[in-house]
């Protein structure tokens, strides 16, 4: 199969106007994605559906991910003139990334037998702007999962044929499976908490966790 | 005489349980309906309209297409494991009850009876 | 009524007696029949327990029915996720009386290890009055059998009347549970008050 920067070269070659970035991958697989601007995403799932090299006819999955807002720290050398010498000092620079949602979509070929390649789609931000175009019209089984990742994550597929929550129920309010969502409160006392619900425990029986901090003694 | 004897104790043998069953439940068990309870079953989902629904009248008609499909496959499995030892006479038999039962079809297809409205 | 004694000594002798109670309560004891009715894995369990190594036929529970209508028995079989917790309290409701719940596994008795997740019920005895709880994840067959039995001697053992006489034969307690709503990040109410209450820790 051609490597990702094959395809994106000729991605962009028949589609002049779409930004395309290969983003790299650390783990040990190595499997490089392809992030495509939203705006051509549609055209370009297009391409690679109905070349004649790539035929990737098989969306085997659907995934949504959330990347919250993230402060990126960068360490910068300025000159600066301390006690009349010059000098230079490092400065730890602080920019924010603004977050994104994010579906990532796995596409096999069952005619060439070939595959994984992936394309990356990225909205916006998180809050108002979260459309991406839906490829449902271009491979039907993405349909339910484009569903999910609607329920979960919400994102708001433009062009999807049914987008409706599918596993949560149609009256819930928020998008459980992204990182900043809060769950109502219902901590109930467990026998042995551990990790996250420790935590929780302590926050709620604040007494208890006293006494059990303190040394035992025994006769 | 005696046969009067026996029906009446053969009716009695029959509905003395349901009889001991229906006192039971009249004088132990408390009735106890509810809106729930006495709700159409549907999976456990809050039921709507009514369970008497009607059903098309093309329904029917495919439930008689499917008796043509039904014989045929009755006659055809012992035809098939006696094909061999057959007398010619009872082979035109077959054919001509075959060929009666794919007139009946072409005849409703014709008809477009099997084109679901 | 017979005493307990006497009944000892005529049964050495050959002479079977029995009351109205007991013989009613033998009837029902042998003839739970389940619904059938599987949330996740435990089900395969339960499948497997009716089938013929384990043969659940021997305890008179093998009749799965398929509607609520005609059976004793709910075993709630694997994971109450929030958006089925209606559902299956509509299913016990339109059950006839007497009825029994059979919470198996770790999921439906406290949510297992979903316990802290957004969707899933800690545990079905907040809305159902659970009779018998099997631990396990899933619990082996072998474990609902024992179930079973333990549920048997809990029918064996009640009363016909009497102010302990079980909630079927009292005209007084409703035969219905209120089914919870969608709310908007959990059911409403979280819980059935009548049926459960917040476990309070004893200092």
């Amino acid at each position: 199969m051609e490597t990702p920067e094959q395809i994106k070269s000729r991605l962009e070659a028949a589609l002049p106007s779409a930004k395309i970035e290969i983003i790299a991958n650390e783990c040990p697989a190595g499997e490089r994605s392809l992030l495509v601007d939203a705006p051509s995403a549609f055209a370009a799932a297009q391409f690679l559906r109905d070349d004649e090299q790539l035929r990737l006819d098989y969306c085997s999955n659907v995934t949504g991910v959330d990347w919250p807002d993230k402060e990126l720290t960068e360490k910068v050398k300025v000159k600066q003139v301390v006690e009349g010498v010059e000098k230079e000092v490092e400065e730890v620079k602080k920019t924010v990334r603004p977050g994104f949602l994010e579906v990532v979509y796995h596409l096999y070929s069952m005619a060439r037998k070939h595959g994984p390649v992936v394309l990356r789609c990225r909205t916006e931000n998180r809050t108002d702007r979260t459309q991406l175009p839906s490829l449902t019209p271009l491979w039907r089984g993405a349909e339910f999962q484009e569903r999910e990742v609607f329920d979960l994550y919400g994102v708001v597929f433009t062009g999807h044929p049914d987008l409706r929550r599918i596993l949560m129920w149609d009256e819930f309010e928020g998008f459980p499976m992204r990182r900043d969502y809060v769950a109502p409160d219902d901590f109930e006392y467990e026998p042995t908490p551990h990790d996250e619900v420790l935590a929780e425990a302590k926050k709620h029986y604040p007494a208890e966790a006293k006494a059990e901090a303190k040394p035992e003694v025994k006769a | 005489m005696v046969l009067v004897l026996l029906a009446v104790a053969a009716v009695g043998f029959a509905v003395a349980p349901l009889a001991a069953a229906w006192a039971w439940a009249k004088f132990f068990s408390p009735q106890k309906p509810g809106k729930d309870k006495n709700a159409i079953y549907e999976c456990g989902l809050e039921s709507k309209g009514d369970a008497w629904i009607h059903f098309r009248s093309e329904y029917y008609l495919y439930g008689i297409i499917f008796l043509v499909f039904d014989v045929e496959t009755i006659f055809l499995l012992p035809f098939a494991v006696a094909f061999t030892g057959l007398p010619p006479g009872a082979f035109v038999a077959m054919i001509v009850f075959l060929l009666l039962l794919v007139e009946g079809l072409v005849w409703a297809w014709r008809k477009g009876v099997l084109n679901w409205k | 009524m017979i005493e307990e004694g006497l009944k000892n000594e005529l049964q050495k002798q050959g002479v079977y007696v029995t009351s109205l109670q007991e013989l009613y309560n033998w009837g029902r004891a042998n003839s739970v029949w389940p619904l059938t009715f599987g949330l996740a894995c435990c089900a395969i369990e339960m499948m497997a327990a009716s089938m013929a190594r384990f043969d659940l036929a021997r305890f008179g529970a093998e009749v799965f029915r398929p509607s609520p209508r005609q059976a004793d028995l709910m075993i709630v079989a694997g994971t109450v996720t929030k958006k089925m917790a209606p559902l299956v309290v509509r299913l016990y409701n339109q059950m006839p009386e007497p009825k029994y719940v059979i919470a198996m596994g770790a999921c439906a008795i406290s949510g297992g290890p979903f316990k802290q997740g957004y969707n899933v019920l800690k545990g079905v005895d907040r809305y159902l009055p659970v009779d018998v709880a099997i631990p396990g994840c899933p619990p082996r067959p072998e474990a609902l059998l024992h179930a079973i039995m333990t549920l048997q001697e809990k029918i064996l053992n009640q009363k016909l009347t009497g102010p302990d006489r079980p909630r079927h034969l009292n005209a007084d307690v409703a035969g219905e549970f209120p089914v919870p709503a969608y709310g908007k990040h959990d059911l409403e109410p979280p819980n059935n008050p009548e049926v459960w209450q917040p476990p309070a820790i004893q200092r």
